[in-house]
């Protein structure tokens, strides 16, 4: 009879584990894309290529390695470079396979999961797709998808880590983009002086103080807080005649051309040059251009039409200059997270 | 003692099974046939020649000798209209035809319920929503270079060769646009007639054949001679491509 007992016993265990579910991921899950407080909602999710630390690690691996360009040369990191703000080493254009010249200045990368769209003149609609644009351009990494998709099936380490963060035996352009797209997504941005004054964690010198307030008067209409930037296309008057369409080139309206996006501001002091074309090596120099440097055009931007700028006092300008620099987000450019 | 030892253990097995036995709700599998389109190239007039890449092809209206060396193009969310009027939706329904790959002229459709149906509906091109979600795979991957990625966008249709009618000596035709006035995506809606409808039988193969012909990108354009190279959405490609959507017609089942 107590053999019996133990038997039943023994069974309805057997019963309780053959029937248990296949649990997907443990309950715990530390890694994950965290919106801080101040910021609005974001515009890139996560959708169908949820966070996980095996994603965002090979999402980080891809971007750092030259496997990417044509001869294995050239990868993201090397012209999105971290203590730059994941802009280049303070260059006006940047060396592509073979030393090769781009035609843009290489924008700082932060907060992207914001943007609606890509690049100075917006012509990449999702972060996903994002790297599409440098691994194929001729002037950048000078590769094709095709080839990049077949240099990682040959890698046993890729083969592994793609299988570990998506399950897949077989690499495919799709997931190696999900993976960058993951990696992209979750640079975020919001621990600068700016942030923690705005969070009321801090206090502006009374110089910076002063520069804000010049900021919030002049600025914010196209640098909208918090995030710097309202991702619009603007002609903010830096040229009479356009010899790049910019944004123009997308839409092939002529009432775009000349217009590229407004920058998101965060890190500005030390991803110099500035402008689409990498023209200003200063921020006295964009200040000066603000200030009474605008020149007129068709599309010019109507806050500045039939203006030469803010005319600030050199006062001012060193004011607005001191704001610009509490932008600086030490805790983004040091973040282990995302070094090689 | 015994027979309730192995009472027990019976009962025990019982309970195994029955508490393992998967939630099947519908234990009858439903009656499906597979539709396939097949897809006809050809040129001329009367469709009287076969469309065949790196072969000379004089066009009948333009006069260009022109040579395919490329001819892609997107077929996409296939439908079938049921005897009641609504539709059967192919899941997941992204085709790219390529005229290099003879296999890619069979878009095969399995899983359709048996039953008749009186119009099939595609679409020619990919649908704006895939074009503003992100990475895709299967048909819609990048790797089939058939994307824009300096302006987002598939290309719908894809033309390229060469020609001495053309200054250059080439022609490239990328026919892209999924939203706005420059859309060239367009939907087909092929009724098939009353008497003979579409008819899937369990377990069998129905082919729907179609003819397609690519002189008909030249119906409202010009000679090579005049226009040989389309780089970006906008009129051009939504003429060159719809006049060639628009041509495309059913003719029979087998």
């Amino acid at each position: 009879m107590k053999y019996s007992s133990l038997l039943v016993i023994g069974f309805s265990f057997l019963v309780f584990f053959s029937c248990k579910k296949e649990s997907t991921t443990p309950t715990v899950t530390p890694f994950a894309f965290v919106k801080p407080a101040h910021f609005p909602a974001p515009n890139y999710t996560f959708v169908g290529n949820e966070v996980t630390q095996d994603r965002f690690d090979l999402g980080k691996q891809l971007f750092y390695d030259p496997i990417l360009s044509l001869n294995n040369t050239v990868s993201c990191a090397k012209c999105h470079d971290q203590a730059h703000g994941f802009s280049d080493h303070n260059i006006k254009f940047s060396n592509g396979v073979d030393g090769t010249l781009g035609e843009r200045n290489s924008p700082a990368l932060s907060n992207l999961a914001w943007y609606p769209n890509f690049m100075w003149d917006g012509g990449v609609n999702h972060i996903e797709v994002l790297s599409v644009a440098p691994i194929t351009n001729q002037l950048e990494m000078k590769e094709t998808i095709a080839n990049v998709v077949a240099k990682l099936n040959a890698s046993t380490n890729y083969k592994t880590k793609f299988k570990k963060a998506y399950n897949i035996d077989l690499i495919t352009d799709q997931y190696m983009l999900k993976a960058l797209g993951q990696f992209m997504g979750m640079l975020v941005s919001s621990d600068s002086k700016y942030d923690r004054v705005y969070t009321g964690k801090a206090t502006f010198t009374a110089s910076e103080e002063n520069g804000y307030t010049l900021f919030k008067t002049n600025c914010v209409s196209c640098h909208a807080e918090p995030l710097t930037t309202d991702f619009s296309f603007r002609n903010n008057g830096i040229d009479t005649q356009f010899t790049d369409l910019g944004r123009g080139q997308i839409t092939q309206n002529a009432s775009d051309n000349g217009k590229f996006r407004v920058p998101n501001l965060r890190n500005i002091t030390i991803t110099y040059p500035y402008m689409h074309d990498g023209r200003f090596f200063t921020l006295a120099q964009v200040v000066d251009h603000y200030s009474n440097g605008i020149k007129q055009s068709t599309t010019v931007d109507p806050i500045f039409q039939n203006t030469t700028g803010f005319n600030f006092s050199p006062t001012e300008k060193l004011d607005l200059i001191a704001f610009l620099k509490t932008l600086t987000d030490n805790t983004y450019l040091a973040n282990p997270l995302y070094q090689k | 003692m015994k027979n309730i030892k192995l009472f027990t253990f019976l009962a025990a097995i019982l309970i195994l099974l029955v508490a393992c036995k998967k939630e099947e709700n519908n234990p009858s599998v439903a009656e499906t046939g597979t539709v396939k389109l097949m897809l006809t190239h050809r040129w001329d007039a009367n469709n009287s020649t076969n469309f065949l890449l790196d072969l000379p092809l004089v066009h009948p209206v333009t006069n260009d000798t022109l040579t395919f060396t490329t001819f892609n193009y997107y077929l996409t969310n296939v439908r079938l209209k049921k005897a009641d009027g609504t539709w059967w939706v192919h899941p997941e329904s992204y085709f790219l035809v390529n005229l290099s790959d003879t296999t890619s002229f069979e878009l095969a459709i399995p899983n359709v319920p048996i039953g008749t149906y009186s119009a099939m509906e595609y679409t020619l091109g990919v649908d704006s929503l895939r074009n503003v979600s992100g990475a895709q795979g299967g048909a819609l991957a990048i790797s089939n270079n058939m994307f824009w990625s300096w302006s987002t966008g598939y290309i719908m249709t894809k033309a390229e060769g060469i020609s001495n009618n053309s200054s250059s000596g080439s022609f490239s035709f990328h026919l892209a646009g999924f939203e706005g006035p420059d859309n060239v995506v367009t939907k087909r809606t092929f009724d098939f007639i009353t008497q003979i409808p579409l008819t899937v039988k369990n377990g069998k193969i129905i082919e729907v054949h179609y003819l397609v012909n690519p002189m008909h990108l030249w119906d409202n354009s010009p000679s090579v001679s005049v226009l040989n190279n389309i780089a970006t959405t906008g009129n051009n490609a939504k003429v060159m491509a719809k006049t060639f959507y628009n041509s495309i017609i059913f003719d029979h089942f087998n």
